[in-house]
């Protein structure tokens, strides 16, 4: 659907993207995900048409955007402040982009008010000025001017970040849930690992303008490729080489004590029945942090300290001093 | 802080002797002040329109009606308004999107260009126009020498003033509109052309909406400049199209009565026409400006102009514009180092280039005299308006709500309302004879009364600003402060006032820059043997076709008033808005 071929932006003399290589397919949801200045936003807007690269293709469905102006590429957008125009009225905001293409009156107030009904306004929020919403209510309304104009790919730019944590999530879920309605080819972007976990079919994770790994949740979770990206999504442990050595002894696998391995915290294994292939190590707990659903001990292991959590489900609960038996897997360590 | 309400007896009850001694003071001051500089001579001046011999009567609006100059003067104030609304609205929009919204070549010497209305205005900039404009002026020798049979004096009457006042004006457009502009939220322009809207289609149904409500307001203010104008008409306008202004100077220097009652009866019209015009403006301001819905704002991106014929149009419209805001201003600085006999000629000799005009202007009395008298002045005024301020300021916020606060608050607002002219015509005409309420002494022809008119006009602007400073501050502070066991006086003396102020000198500096040029006031009240520097210039203006030497001070008047109005400026705008020239 969308391909995006070597491309390169630069910005003066400052490369902001490098041989960008991505493949949307029709009706995926794609996530750029990566820290603030990773380029994300960039390629984003090498998309919609804002930043024309110096080299490279932009294509959607075989046709080349890349010289195309933004105005004439039917790509909705979605903007991180919403960018909802502060001088007209939800209606107004709504039926712009028509207006733009001079669809008649009757055409418009029936498509205005259908997408309404799709995105949960009422006939009341829609002569209300903008200003006057809630920061979801903006954000439905944006979603709606974008989705009103039929475009085949939908571009968000971080359009939770400005939210406070509970609609944060509230929105997440009614964003997904619009995206599986509408079954339309959705490009997101966000600095925010669980958000993109959550929403994505692919992840795209940026760094300092590069890809760093493309691939499901899972396998970026799971087997992220480099050592930037393991660390970026979510919590890991990096083992000590003299750990690494210890579990060396215990199992067939013979790890180089001198690379960087890193195992994820929920993949430590604390006071389990023993199981075939796992290295099994000997620490005390240090401290505990309590989170209800989980908890998170901090463990010392004779001068490495693991984190690890442990779901709260009234097996055990660990205080500071206790000694532990710690279990790895070493199929669950990432080597870089 | 919830202000909490003590009533004033109870207050007066807690006070030491010392302080209500200082609290007696200072309220008999500022009631002596509001009643007999303000209310008792527009009271007076409403008495001398509707009263005749102790009798009420309407006779002055007759009299107006029957006057054939007055009514043309009015009728002329009502045609310049609304068409020097337009024409600096046009100009003024213009100049905001060519310095902030459109990809222009070279638009920050142009930005520079557009701002010299800040430091060059009034009288000052009539005279330069009319040095370049006029009969002898710079252009008119120039086009005469190509079309020998023109009229050579073309530059003069209704297209002259409203020449000269629409690029006069522009000042309000460059402050307020430009902020305006700046706030746009420039991802809904993105938002627009991600929606396929062109560019003009953004800039009428996207950008211009939002600019909307700070263009109605900054009209309102152009239409009432246009009604209130006195230089240019003065100057310029010839015979044929004087405006209310210059009208009321000129029935208030008669002697008779009923010239006086004339002139007050056109001041009370003029009055009444602003009251009416910043009622409207107070109820756009009070529907409110359109609230950007985004958290944060992306900074407007220059557009370029895509058609390339709209493109080079528009680059031509702004360099035209630029001249003419920059031509007078080059040329005075040039010309003001030139001699007389070249300056008669307007030839430009750089041979003959000399300090000796600004010599002249430092070593003659009659030539230094109005530089200090108005340098003096305005310093005397802006000082002693701020302390007035702060001290009304203070009261105010201690006792918020109460009625003496409110009050004292709407009495220091009220000169807003009224026109400068009404108010020096008032002073003039409550004073020419000595008054209970001023200790039996008339003022007229003294030093004071001038001051006193520089003060009352200058009281709102200041009270405004300082206020909104004293509403701004975090009452933390203040509660700190008496935590840790300090006394009123002292929390303001120590914490309060050094936080305010760089605004407050901010406000001093800026008011002293408005009346270092001003004529408008000082017209009506200055002491006969010390003119103001606008008197001088004006005066000075008036001989430019003549021969002599006073005209090369002009000259050297305006550079010197364009540089300390330039530091001014710098000083207070320019080191805290660096980041804002940057982008």
């Amino acid at each position: 659907m969308i391909r995006l071929d070597g491309i390169e932006v630069r910005f003066g003399d400052f490369t902001a993207l490098k041989d960008i290589n991505i493949h949307v397919r029709e009706g995926e949801f794609y996530t750029f995900l990566g820290p603030s200045g990773c380029g994300k936003t960039t390629t984003l807007r090498t998309i919609t048409g804002f930043i024309e690269p110096v080299k490279g293709t932009v294509t959607v469905k075989g046709k080349d955007l890349t010289h195309v102006p933004v105005e004439k590429r039917n790509i909705g957008m979605v903007f991180q402040n919403y960018a909802l125009f502060p001088s007209m009225s939800v209606y107004e905001n709504i039926a712009f982009g028509m207006r733009v293409k001079k669809v008649n009156k009757t055409d418009i107030d029936r498509r205005v008010k259908e997408m309404a009904a799709k995105v949960d306004l009422t006939d009341q929020q829609l002569v209300r000025k903008v200003a006057e919403l809630s920061g979801g209510q903006q954000q439905r309304v944006a979603i709606a001017r974008a989705l009103v104009n039929n475009p085949e790919i939908i571009c968000l730019d971080e359009p939770l970040s400005n939210l406070d944590a509970k609609l944060r999530v509230q929105l997440r879920g009614e964003l997904k849930e619009m995206q599986r309605k509408f079954g339309i080819t959705t490009v997101y972007v966000t600095h925010d690992q669980e958000e993109a976990l959550t929403l994505s079919d692919c992840i795209a994770v940026f760094n300092k303008g590069f890809i760093e790994q493309i691939g499901t949740p899972n396998e970026i979770y799971s087997a992220s490729k480099t050592e930037f990206v393991c660390n970026f999504i979510g919590d890991i442990n990096k083992l000590a080489p003299a750990t690494i050595a210890k579990i060396n002894t215990q199992t067939v696998r013979s790890l180089n004590p001198e690379a960087a391995t890193y195992v994820r915290l929920e993949r430590i294994h604390v006071n389990e029945p023993h199981v075939q292939g796992r290295a099994v190590l000997p620490a005390k707990v240090a401290g505990a942090e309590y989170f209800g659903l989980y908890i998170k001990y901090l463990l010392d292991l004779e001068g490495q300290t693991l984190k690890c959590i442990d779901k709260n489900d009234g097996r055990q609960y660990l205080k500071s001093g206790d000694q532990v038996e710690v279990a790895i897997d070493p199929a669950d360590l990432m080597v870089y | 802080m919830q202000a909490i309400k003590v009533p004033l007896k109870t207050r007066l009850a807690r006070m030491t002797p010392g302080q209500m001694i200082m609290f007696g003071i200072l309220a008999a001051i500022f009631i002596w002040f509001i009643m007999a500089c303000m209310i008792l001579p527009i009271l007076n001046l409403l008495r001398t329109v509707f009263f005749e011999d102790g009798k009420l009567s309407v006779d002055a609006f007759q009299k107006l009606l029957k006057s054939p100059r007055a009514m043309k003067a009015l009728r002329n104030s009502f045609i310049l308004a609304p068409t020097l609304s337009i024409t600096v609205g046009f100009v003024g929009i213009s100049l905001v999107l060519i310095t902030e919204y459109f990809d222009i070549k070279g638009s920050k010497i142009l930005r520079l260009g557009y701002l010299t209305t800040l430091i060059y205005g009034g009288v000052t900039l009539v005279s330069g126009y009319k040095f370049i404009y006029s009969n002898t002026g710079v252009l008119t020798n120039l086009m005469a020498s190509i079309f020998p049979n023109m009229n050579r004096n073309w530059f003069t009457g209704y297209w002259a003033v409203l020449f000269v006042m629409t690029f006069s004006c522009t000042s309000n457009h460059m402050i307020f509109l430009r902020n305006a502009m700046r706030s746009v939220d420039f991802q809904t322009v993105e938002a627009a052309r991600n929606m396929g809207a062109s560019q003009w289609y953004i800039l009428r149904r996207v950008v211009l909406p939002v600019l909307l409500p700070s263009l109605f307001a900054v009209t309102i203010l152009t239409f009432i400049t246009g009604l209130c104008a006195m230089s240019a008409p003065l100057l310029v306008g010839g015979k044929d199209f004087q405006t209310i202004n210059p009208m009321i100077k000129q029935f208030a220097d008669m002697t008779t009565t009923s010239a006086k009652s004339l002139s007050a009866t056109l001041s009370l019209v003029l009055g009444l026409a602003t009251m009416l015009l910043l009622a409207i403006l107070t109820a756009i301001e009070r529907r409110g400006h359109y609230m950007s819905v985004s958290k944060v704002k992306t900074k407007i991106v220059k557009q370029k102009i895509t058609n390339p014929v709209v493109n080079v149009l528009v680059h031509i419209y702004a360099y035209v514009l630029f001249v003419i805001y920059v031509i007078p201003v080059v040329l005075i600085v040039l010309f003001s180092f030139s001699d007389s006999a070249h300056i008669q000629m307007r030839q430009l000799d750089f041979s003959t280039f000399s300090l000796q005009n600004y010599v002249q202007l430092l070593s003659q009395n009659t030539a230094y005299r109005p530089f200090v008298v108005s340098i003096v002045y305005s310093a005397l005024a802006s000082i002693i308006v701020g302390v007035l301020v702060i001290v009304a300021c203070r009261y105010i916020q201690k006792r918020r709500n109460s009625v003496s606060a409110t009050a004292l608050e709407y009495s220091l607002m009220l000169p807003w309302l009224l026109p400068s002219t009404m108010i020096a015509l008032s002073l003039m005409l409550a004073f020419n004879q000595p008054r209970w309420y001023m200790f039996n002494q008339p003022l007229i022809a003294t030093l004071q009364l001038l001051l006193i008119g520089y003060i009352i006009v200058k009281l709102p602007f200041t009270m405004r600003m300082t206020k909104a400073a004293f509403f701004g501050l975090d009452d933390a502070l203040e509660d700190a402060s008496r935590n840790l066991g300090a006394s009123s006086l002292y929390t303001f003396r120590r914490v309060i006032f050094p936080v305010l102020l760089p605004t407050v000198l901010a406000i001093a500096a800026l008011n002293f820059n408005g009346l270092l040029t001003d004529y408008d006031i000082s017209a009506f009240l200055h002491h006969p043997a010390n003119p103001t520097l606008g008197v001088k210039i004006k005066s000075l203006t008036e001989e430019m076709g003549n021969s002599s030497d006073g005209v090369a001070l002009t000259f050297v008047y305006a550079v010197l008033m364009m540089i300390i109005s330039a530091v001014v400026l710098y000083l207070v705008y320019g080191r805290g808005s660096r980041d804002d020239l940057k982008g």
